[in-house]
């Protein structure tokens, strides 16, 4: 896996003028495909995302990455009119509940009337926002199946 | 642990105060709390203050404007609950025998960031993927409808009821009513919210002075009794967590009315985190008000109305009374000891005799929420 930070991704949703809201969560495998960065315990296998420096589990510091699931079901949402600067209004946000028992907020690339409770979802990548410098701003986010 | 009343209360109208410090909008609501209690300064043993974003040292700023210090002066940070977790640290301290008088402000300039939604942490991993307050609250209620049937206009009366009451309140931010059509005709903050689903931001301060049993019955007869005070935190979950059920404050319900002796029942009066509509609906059913998924049920029954059996918020809540953060735990200690004590104007609970004070908040990744405090007040 590669850190997205460091390199050209799908080059759809970006380029060399993007950047990712949080390079360390997301990785792109071969093919470019987004994967979930989230962390396993080497004592007790506790997942964790995004990957705890001690597991909340056992306090062991021996945590180390895992791929997630990139597949799961929509557990809420809210269609997000008023933000902070930089985030462009309005946008999906929702839990997605992944297969292997981990619940990730995030951005659901898709018009507000697809959206339903427990959709299922998969992992993509989508812009979300400008920065202060006005780079488009990339994130993992879901699409419907 | 010995008895703790409360002897003097102070209250700043919530609202917009840009022209202010914090310190300036603070000290009104402690001198008038001091003055209440007819405590001489010299005799308050400790101050704890409350504000979330308020910066340094905000109580020194507040004490020192009155010329009151040399005491022991803590500031306290627990997001929404900040001044419902000094009040508890300042019940501790006066029912270990510590101390004797103390005095509790809660105080917030929210003006300071020029309006919208509360700035949050940025070191949270959710915060930084977009979640915003209004969202969190949005998704707990969108889930709440799907299992339970609750439609966004049965929703929106939780905030014409806020208004209805904060209508009758002088010290109430917004004191106006609204109607369910404006409710659902006002802009959109996070579906299925609109404005009116929204707690305001704004400006204020609130104090209260508790003492000992022995030394509150030399200033007051028959004061007002706090018969419980907990705080608890959220619970820290990676994976699934059932958003319709509010465990935190349930959690800490409980432990109160165990402290307090009492239970959902003897309740007259509560005022209860309402930061957004689901909000309450939510903590009806953890407080035992009613049954899991018949909160609106009770809502429409007008049981927590004014003139119902278990008044909810007659103060307007935080919908309508407002949320300067960090003073909404003493604001709320404010309205139910005035309460009990019969004093609450055009807003008031007849016979109150048990009420209830939670506050609880802070949008943080993994948790129900940061903190929740509760008290529970008797006379």
């Amino acid at each position: 896996m590669t850190n997205p930070g460091t390199l050209v991704v799908n080059p759809d949703a970006a380029s060399a003028d993007s950047r990712f809201v949080a390079p360390e969560l997301v990785a792109l495998d071969a093919k470019g495909a987004p994967r979930l960065i989230g962390g396993r315990c080497a004592k007790c296998s506790a997942v964790s995302f995004p990957r705890a420096a001690v597991c909340t589990e056992c306090l062991s510091e021996e945590v180390a990455e895992t791929e997630l699931a990139h597949e799961g079901k929509l557990y809420s949402f809210s269609v997000v009119h008023q933000a902070p600067r930089g985030w462009t209004v309005p946008y999906a946000l929702g839990y997605v509940d992944l297969s292997d028992d981990v619940r990730v907020l995030a951005h659901i690339d898709a018009p507000a009337e697809q959206l339903s409770i427990d959709m299922p979802l998969r992992l993509s990548v989508g812009a979300v926002g400008i920065d202060t410098a006005g780079v488009p701003l990339l994130s993992y986010t879901f699409t419907p199946v | 642990m010995r008895d703790v009343c409360v002897i003097g209360t102070g209250l700043v109208p919530f609202g917009k105060y840009p022209d202010k410090t914090l310190a300036e909008i603070g000290w009104p609501a402690v001198r008038e709390a001091i003055l209440e209690s007819g405590v001489p300064p010299k005799q308050i043993d400790a101050v704890y203050c409350g504000t979330a974003l308020g910066g340094m040292l905000a109580g020194q700023r507040v004490m020192k404007s009155l010329g009151v210090t040399g005491m022991s002066i803590i500031n306290v940070e627990n997001a929404c609950s900040s001044s419902s977790s000094a009040l508890a640290e300042a019940w501790t301290a006066v029912a270990s025998g510590r101390h004797d008088v103390v005095v509790v402000v809660g105080v917030e300039k929210l003006t300071k960031f020029g309006g919208g939604t509360l700035p949050l942490e940025k070191e949270d991993w959710e915060v930084n993927q977009g979640m915003v307050m209004p969202a969190l609250y949005a998704m707990r209620a969108r889930r709440y409808m799907h299992e339970y049937g609750l439609t966004a206009r049965q929703l929106g009366e939780v905030a014409v009821k806020a208004h209805d009451h904060g209508a009758l309140n002088p010290n109430a931010q917004i004191r106006k009513r609204v109607t369910i059509e404006e409710v659902m005709a006002s802009r959109p903050v996070a579906d299925p919210f609109t404005l009116w689903h929204c707690c305001p931001t704004g400006d204020g301060a609130a104090a209260v002075i508790i003492a000992s049993g022995d030394v509150a019955r030399r200033h007051k007869t028959d004061p007002v009794r706090v018969t419980a005070s907990e705080v608890t935190s959220g619970l820290y979950t990676n994976g699934y967590r059932d958003m319709t059920w509010a465990e935190l404050t349930a959690r800490g319900a409980k432990e109160a009315y165990e402290m307090a002796g009492v239970g959902p029942a003897d309740v007259d009066v509560a005022e209860i985190h309402d930061a957004f509509t689901i909000a309450e609906l939510m903590y009806y059913e953890a407080f035992g008000f009613c049954e899991r998924g018949h909160a609106y049920e009770l809502l429409a029954s007008g049981a927590t109305s004014l003139g119902g059996d278990i008044c909810v918020n007659p103060s307007g809540g935080l919908l309508s009374r407002g949320h300067p953060v960090g003073a909404t735990g003493a604001a709320q200690a404010v309205e139910i000891v005035r309460q009990l004590e019969g004093r609450a104007g055009a807003h008031q609970v007849e016979g109150a005799r048990v009420g209830l004070a939670h506050a609880t908040g802070g949008g943080i990744a993994g948790l129900d929420h940061g903190a929740c405090s509760i008290h529970i007040f008797a006379r």
